[in-house]
């Protein structure tokens, strides 16, 4: 059933995109790739502040401190389970989680543009890695 | 912690020297070394990172990881002869900071020989930590072997006297592991003048032992795990039949050979670094020797931290770590094989995957 | 009323596949126990029971095991049996700081329950003894506990006693003669490895999303207990089970704190009497400072002074008081203790040893209380059943 679905979809995904007319369909140029491209590494920029900004806790410590580099966070094997979550979470409760005790600070809010600004910067240092989900 | 070492029964099977392995009674570690009259040992401690908040507040988890290494050390017997502080008592080198880390300190009841770190430098050039511990670099005798202290961590007179508006912004900047306004750290012509003449004065058949903040070896260069004139300190030390460095700064437990010379480097009592290798977009060269330390779990604050004490046996260095949450490593000079050897904890091999780097 | 057998259901399937892994081990006692996982349906919460492949469970040794528990006999005064300490009706505990043994002598230290220690990976607030048959064997020569100077008087009882002979003849298929300590062991074993507890309230809510099972408060406690309480790293909780237990040891700041200045001596004359073959199991529950010196005095790792076994929360509320010294009353002064960063009054200072895991915490009284609350739906199906008929 399920099968049967998803190839019906495809299919007719398939034929959209050979009926439809090339320069109407989502089209972008290397400048928009350009700019979208900055938008992210400026957030990376903001990540990589927040990780050197003793504000970002309570307790003047960093979270380059321990990680410098953003090493050993390993954001390419989330979701996993976590020992200090005790379930299996995603990147940013354990991001929250290092905030809370490391740092002695409040946590951020998933959607919180510090919080995605540091899983940005986080995921940034660890480029080229594969992924690999729910590895310890 | 946590192996399960059996019963009463066990102990008492194998109770004397055979017991060197996974836990080591204190008591019985000179017995077990004990083969000549230039048999010692001595605690190592390191990498405090003391961090003043405001007011009489400190970063309580660094401040428990010192005290902690202190109150371990003095349940040594037989006392250790000495302790060396291997540098980065403080966080930002404020007079709170190294005040407070003294006062620490002063709890240790042998005496103590200290390293400058960069956290401990920067702000004011080691002025205020000269007033509390001595000259930056000087060397000692004891039972036979000749020991030196050098300040590793200093660097290119540009970066230390002209680039930043002030000293408390260069402490800052150098005081991030990894940032790229930092400066390679260097022992340098001044140092390196007053060595030469110090070991000129020395037998080659005595055992010297260099304490160093930075390995004076090149490991990486990001993160200043690394010496910029560690080749030139390395030839003066080869004319020597037994050499041993030992150092700090890397947070982590690393060992190696260079042709005579062994390297040691001790754990923080802070918080542990990853290995270079973690990091996916660094070169390095961490020694091939080195058996990396078990991954920490953030939760137990004391994981992967500890302290040392070292055994000289003959003029070598053997290292017993004392490391919290884990089994207690011992890193013994293998005589044979002519350099530093894990003598229990499993090879990366061996162990089980979630305990590796990646 | 006795502590049901909760293995009943399974205990035929159970039989039958520790039979077929084990052929007749059981006829040959050895001394290394291979762990062999078995009992495929355990309670709501708890992981599958390992059994040892040398000591498969059958109902007639789990019987024989209950009465050896319960039998005054093995004792210098013929007062103390093991449920002396572990009381089926308190929850296998005896609601006593320290327990009291024969002719009034009393311990160092709080009688942890019997419950769930099936699952312990090593026995004892300092994990001395490997597994539930070693363990069983040291309480009846301890001079504080049952205090036989040796195993003949219990021997000559289970060799003479006719319903014994019996009951080990059927068991394991030996004669009067041939019945060793090992096969007391055994059976006691056997019959602790059914005193389980899970199917609690918590298990219910967690596990079986019943969102009625717990209270308002018990679900903010929950979330204390994962989050700002910071218990869940030690009393661990995972995804589709909870032990409430890590199985390692730390110092939490319980006994060490009243003798810091000691330790450094206590801990070289402990050594060195050690060295000259002292036995732990005396000295640390005879003498109290020598007690406090935890895992380090089994072990001699300078990282383990002051350190204990994290045991269960399951029933906790029926286990009162507290820790290894029985020290804390109730739960609102453990909340308190680990609240205050591991010390039990505020001010007091923090022992040097402390584990890495125990900080304050900053909990507000509300908090505190939520957090009590919620130790309370810890409670098993088969202990609350017994508090209500009790009450
Ligand atoms: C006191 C040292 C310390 C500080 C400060 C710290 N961390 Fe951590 N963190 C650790 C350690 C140790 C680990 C475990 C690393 C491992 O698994 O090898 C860890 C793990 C993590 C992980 C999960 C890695 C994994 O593999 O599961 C993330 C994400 C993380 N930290 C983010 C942060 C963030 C964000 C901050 C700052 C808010 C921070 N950390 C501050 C020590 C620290
Ligand atoms: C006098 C009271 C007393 C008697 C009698 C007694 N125990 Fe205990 N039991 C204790 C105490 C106290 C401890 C904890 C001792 C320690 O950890 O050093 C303990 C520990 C245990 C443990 C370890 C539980 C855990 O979580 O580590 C088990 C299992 C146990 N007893 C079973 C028995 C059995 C079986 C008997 C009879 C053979 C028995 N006990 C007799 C007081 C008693
Ligand atoms: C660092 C690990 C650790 C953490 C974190 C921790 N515990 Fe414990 N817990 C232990 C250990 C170890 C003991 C036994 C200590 C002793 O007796 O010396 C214990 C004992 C207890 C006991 C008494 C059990 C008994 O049978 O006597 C209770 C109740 C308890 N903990 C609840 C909690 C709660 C609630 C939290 C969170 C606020 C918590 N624990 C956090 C390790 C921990
Ligand atoms: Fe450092
Ligand atoms: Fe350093």
């Amino acid at each position: 059933m399920f099968k049967a679905n998803i190839t019906m979809k495809t299919a007719l995904l398939g034929s959209l995109l050979v009926f439809a007319n090339a320069s109407i369909a989502d089209e972008f140029t290397d400048a928009d790739v350009k700019r979208w491209e900055q938008q992210f590494m400026d957030t990376v920029k903001q990540g990589r502040e927040l990780w050197t900004s003793p504000k970002l806790g309570n307790n003047g410590v960093v979270c380059a401190q321990c990680h410098p580099n953003a090493a050993n966070t390993h954001p390419e094997t989330y979701p996993k389970f976590q020992k200090q979550l005790g379930k299996v979470a995603p990147l940013w409760e354990m991001i929250n989680w290092c905030l809370k005790n490391p740092l002695e600070g409040q946590p951020l809010a998933a959607d919180d543009p510090k919080m995605i600004a540091l899983q940005a910067y986080v995921t940034h240092e660890r480029r080229g890695v594969k992924l690999e989900p729910g590895k310890h | 912690m946590s192996t399960i070492n059996n019963s009463r029964r066990n102990f008492i099977k194998h109770s004397g020297i055979a017991l060197l392995g996974s836990s080591l009674p204190i008591s019985l570690v000179e017995l077990a070394f004990a083969e000549t009259t230039q048999n010692f040992s001595f605690a190592y401690i390191s990498d405090s990172h003391i961090q003043h908040i405001k007011g009489a507040e400190f970063v309580r988890n660094w401040d428990q990881g010192l005290k902690r290494a202190v109150a371990e050390a003095n349940l040594l017997t037989p006392k250790p002869d000495f302790v060396i502080f291997g540098g980065d008592l403080a966080q930002l080198g404020t007079k709170e900071e190294l005040d407070h880390g003294a006062e620490m300190l002063s709890a240790l009841s042998p005496k103590v020989h200290h390293v400058m770190g960069e956290h401990d430098y920067y702000l004011d050039l080691g002025e205020y930590w000269e007033k509390l511990f001595g000259p930056q670099y000087y060397s000692f005798d004891h039972k036979g072997v000749h020991f030196v202290v050098l300040n590793s961590i200093r660097t290119y007179d540009e970066w230390t006297y002209k680039r930043w508006p002030t000293n408390v912004q260069r402490m800052a900047e150098m005081a991030g592991l990894d940032n790229p306004n930092g400066s390679p750290f260097m022992v340098g012509d001044e140092q390196r003048k007053w060595l030469k003449a110090d070991l000129a004065k020395i037998p080659k058949t005595t055992p010297v032992v260099v304490f160093s903040h930075s390995p004076l070896q090149k490991i990486y260069k990001g993160w200043n795990f690394w010496t910029e004139d560690a080749e030139q300190i390395q030839a003066m030390l080869k004319p020597f039949k037994q050499a041993s460095v030992i150092y700090g700064h890397v947070h982590q437990i690393q060992y190696n050979q260079i042709g005579n010379i062994s390297f040691n480097s001790v754990m923080a009592t802070a918080w542990p670094w990853p290995y270079p290798q973690a990091y996916a977009q660094a070169e390095q060269y961490l020694p091939k020797l080195t058996v990396p330390m078990n991954r920490a779990d953030p939760f137990f604050e004391r994981d992967a931290t500890g302290w040392q004490f070292i055994n000289m046996a003959n003029g070598r260095v053997d290292m017993h770590f004392s490391l919290d949450s884990n089994n207690s490593r011992t890193v013994g000079f293998n005589k044979s094989k002519k350099r530093p050897e894990d003598t229990v904890y499993p090879s990366e091999a061996k162990r089980t995957a979630p305990q590796t780097h990646y | 009323m006795r502590f049901i057998i909760v293995l009943t259901l399974s205990i035929t399937s159970l039989f039958a596949y520790a039979q077929f892994v084990t052929g007749n081990a059981d006829t040959k006692p050895s001394p290394g126990t291979i762990k062999q996982q078995s009992n495929p349906k355990p309670m709501l919460g708890l992981p599958p029971l390992i059994i040892p492949v040398d000591n498969p469970q059958t109902q007639a040794k789990i019987e024989l095991g209950n009465k050896l528990f319960h039998d005054k006999r093995f004792s210098i005064d013929g007062t103390v049996s093991c449920s002396n300490c572990h009381d089926d009706n308190k929850a296998f505990t005896d609601n006593l700081p320290v327990s009291l043994g024969n002719n009034g002598k009393f311990g160092t230290r709080n009688a942890p329950t019997v419950i769930n220690a099936a699952y312990n990976k090593v026995q004892f607030w300092d994990g001395r003894e490997p597994d539930l048959e070693s363990q069983s064997k040291q309480p009846l020569i301890n001079p504080v506990e049952h205090g036989l100077s040796d195993y003949k008087p219990l021997l000559t009882i289970v060799q003479t006693d006719p319903e014994y002979v019996t009951a080990f003849k059927s068991v394991f298929n030996i004669n009067e003669k041939a019945i060793t300590m090992d096969y007391v062991a055994k059976a006691i074993a056997s019959f602790e490895r059914t005193v389980l507890s899970g199917n609690s309230a918590f298990d219910r809510y967690y596990f079986k999303g019943d969102k009625t099972a717990l209270s308002e408060a018990q679900m903010r406690g929950l979330q204390v207990f994962l989050g700002q309480g910071r218990c869940v790293s030690c009393h661990v909780i995972e995804n589709d089970q909870a032990l409430f237990t890590d199985s390692k040891f730390h110092n939490i700041g319980i006994g060490i704190n009243q003798i810091q200045q000691d330790v450094p001596k206590l801990a070289e004359a402990f050594l060195a009497a050690k060295n000259k073959g002292a036995n732990v199991d005396i000295s640390v529950l005879s003498d109290k400072k020598s007690s406090e010196l935890g895992r380090f005095a089994v072990t001699d790792v300078l990282s383990e002074v002051g350190a204990f076994k994290t045991p269960t929360l399951r029933d906790i509320e029926l286990t009162a008081p507290y820790m290894h010294d029985g020290s804390l009353k109730n739960l609102n002064d453990v909340v308190k203790h680990y609240n205050n960063g591991g010390v039990t009054k505020v001010g007091d200072p923090v022992n040097p040893y402390l584990s890495g895991g125990i900080r304050p915490l900053k909990l507000d009284n509300n908090q505190i209380d939520d957090l009590v609350a919620f130790l309370k739906a810890l409670t098993g199906s088969k202990a609350a059943n017994l508090a209500a008929k009790e009450n």
